[in-house]
């Protein structure tokens, strides 16, 4: 029989976006430690049908770390306190018999909340669709080494591409900014040759629409990267920094 | 352009960071004009009446001055105002991470008491009368600004406030010497920890120089409430 543990939640419910809101307490006993976060939440959520309570709402998809679906912010850290993990990766182990667990949506007035745990992050989706498209040629394919990427540009690209998009930055940051998910969008175009084309019109758009849905300025607090899943770097936040002020002149 | 680039958090917080830069350029020469204390009262006043005569020169770097301060107080003001509106609705649990250096935390504290002490520090030292012999008489002897500055640091209330005050500015300046690199995209991640650590160092040491001038004052001519 595997190890068991019993915890304390303490969730944020709310039933819509007009609904204010507030928190309960549910018991959870006998949870595997080799459970994950949302399958704990899962054990609970069939304990509240059963008692034809409604199971608390919250955001997932792969499960497996990969698609940034899921997200809730939990003891005060988005994701929990453990580094690069995201909350279906986060495993029950980390936690200790009789543990209180608090467990609130990711806070920003451009992620509304939608019902309970669940918020809309549409706005991250506006501000990449800002991000438009990158020129090619078309006809033949190109060959191969036709376009040349140096390593280290292919590199810092790739590590800003592994970006999830799951908003644990701007939930971390103190400022609700979102700087370092725009700053990883930004860069991984703009180290690569395919990206020259729109660079400028592309820092500029993707940046205004960040303004727009009404995130905050980055302050150089550098939550972000430490929430992040992927240990996405601030340097992407530099780099969208470096991009603005060359695109704005 | 300019307008959208005013406009954008991105491009407030590059004014907040040159401004600001300016205007630690400016206190670096503050400090080395204040350190001339150390070379005693005549070559101090010297120093002093030098920049008095520099005239016009003086009178244009002193309206910068104020501009840059407004630019980088009004500036401040509308990426925070931007900030706190982005998040109406707090966490209950308050958690940082080790990422988050005192200093960034501190940066509206220490900012707020930089101001407070900026104007506090106009009335003692900037709009006072040079010529009153009273104030300026330590041990019997008229020594012009010199012993002034001497005068108000043995009052061991004004230069504690001193004190207190470089300390704000040392942990103020230990974020922002970073942050400036940062805002104007030259940290490319290897650079980041060592921009930190020299910014905590050259922030410190800012902070120290100022802070030994009241200590020197206290320690050589003894404060006025022993008297
Ligand atoms: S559910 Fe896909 S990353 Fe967690």
């Amino acid at each position: 029989m595997d190890k068991t543990i019993s915890l304390t939640l303490k969730v944020w419910r709310q039933k819509n976006a007009e609904d204010p809101g507030k928190f309960e307490l549910y018991p959870v006993k006998d949870i595997s430690i080799d459970a994950s976060f949302l399958e704990m939440l899962d054990v609970l959520n069939e304990q509240l049908v059963l008692e034809g309570q409604v199971p608390i709402a919250f955001d997932h998809d792969c499960r497996e770390g990969i698609c940034g679906t899921c997200g809730a912010v939990v003891n005060g850290r988005p994701h929990g306190r453990l580094s690069k993990t995201t909350l279906c990766q986060l495993h029950m182990r980390h936690y200790s018999d009789g543990d209180t667990i608090v467990i609130e949506p990711f806070r920003a007035k451009a992620f509304p909340v939608v019902k309970d745990l669940v918020v809309d992050r549409s706005s991250f989706d506006r501000i990449v669709r800002k991000g438009g498209y990158v020129s090619v040629r078309t006809g033949q394919a190109p060959d191969a080494h036709a376009t040349a990427v140096s390593k280290p540009d292919a590199d810092l690209s790739m590590d800003a591409a592994q970006c999830i998009g799951c908003a644990a930055c701007v939930a971390a940051c103190p400022n609700a900014s979102a700087m370092l998910f725009v700053g990883a969008k930004v860069s991984q175009y703009a180290l690569l040759p395919q990206g020259q084309v729109e660079r400028k019109i592309r820092a500029q758009a993707m940046v205004s629409q960040m303004d727009a849905e009404g995130f905050g300025a980055c302050s150089n607090e550098y939550e972000c990267e430490a929430a992040c899943p992927k240990g996405i770097s601030v340097s992407n936040i530099a780099r969208l920094n470096r991009e603005f002020l060359r695109s704005s002149i | 352009m300019l307008a959208k680039f005013l406009k954008s958090s991105i491009g407030r917080k590059q004014i907040v960071a040159v401004s600001g830069l300016l205007l630690m350029l400016f206190l670096v020469f503050h400090l080395s004009v204040n350190l001339g204390i150390y070379l005693g009262p005549h070559t101090y006043n010297l120093l002093a009446h030098r920049l008095e005569q520099l005239g016009p020169v003086r009178v244009v770097a002193e309206a910068g001055l104020t501009g840059l301060f407004l630019i980088h107080i009004f500036f401040t003001f509308l990426v925070v105002k931007a900030s706190r509106r982005a998040r109406k609705i707090g966490y209950a649990v308050q958690s940082s991470s080790a990422q988050r250096s005192l200093s960034t935390r501190l940066m509206p504290l220490t900012g707020t008491v930089l101001l407070v002490f900026i104007i506090s520090h106009l009335i003692d030292f900037k709009f006072i009368d040079v010529n009153n012999t009273l104030l300026a008489v330590v041990e019997e002897h008229n020594l012009g600004l010199y012993g002034i500055v001497v005068n108000s640091f043995r009052n061991p209330f004004t230069s504690t406030w001193y004190m207190i005050a470089m300390i704000a500015v040392g942990s103020h300046l230990s974020h922002a010497i970073d942050s400036v690199f940062q805002t104007f995209g030259l940290n490319d991640g290897d650079t980041h920890r060592g921009l930190h650590k020299s910014s905590v160092i050259i922030g410190t040491l800012i902070a120290l120089l100022f802070g030994s001038i009241p200590l020197y004052v206290l320690l050589t001519h003894g404060s006025l409430l022993q008297q």
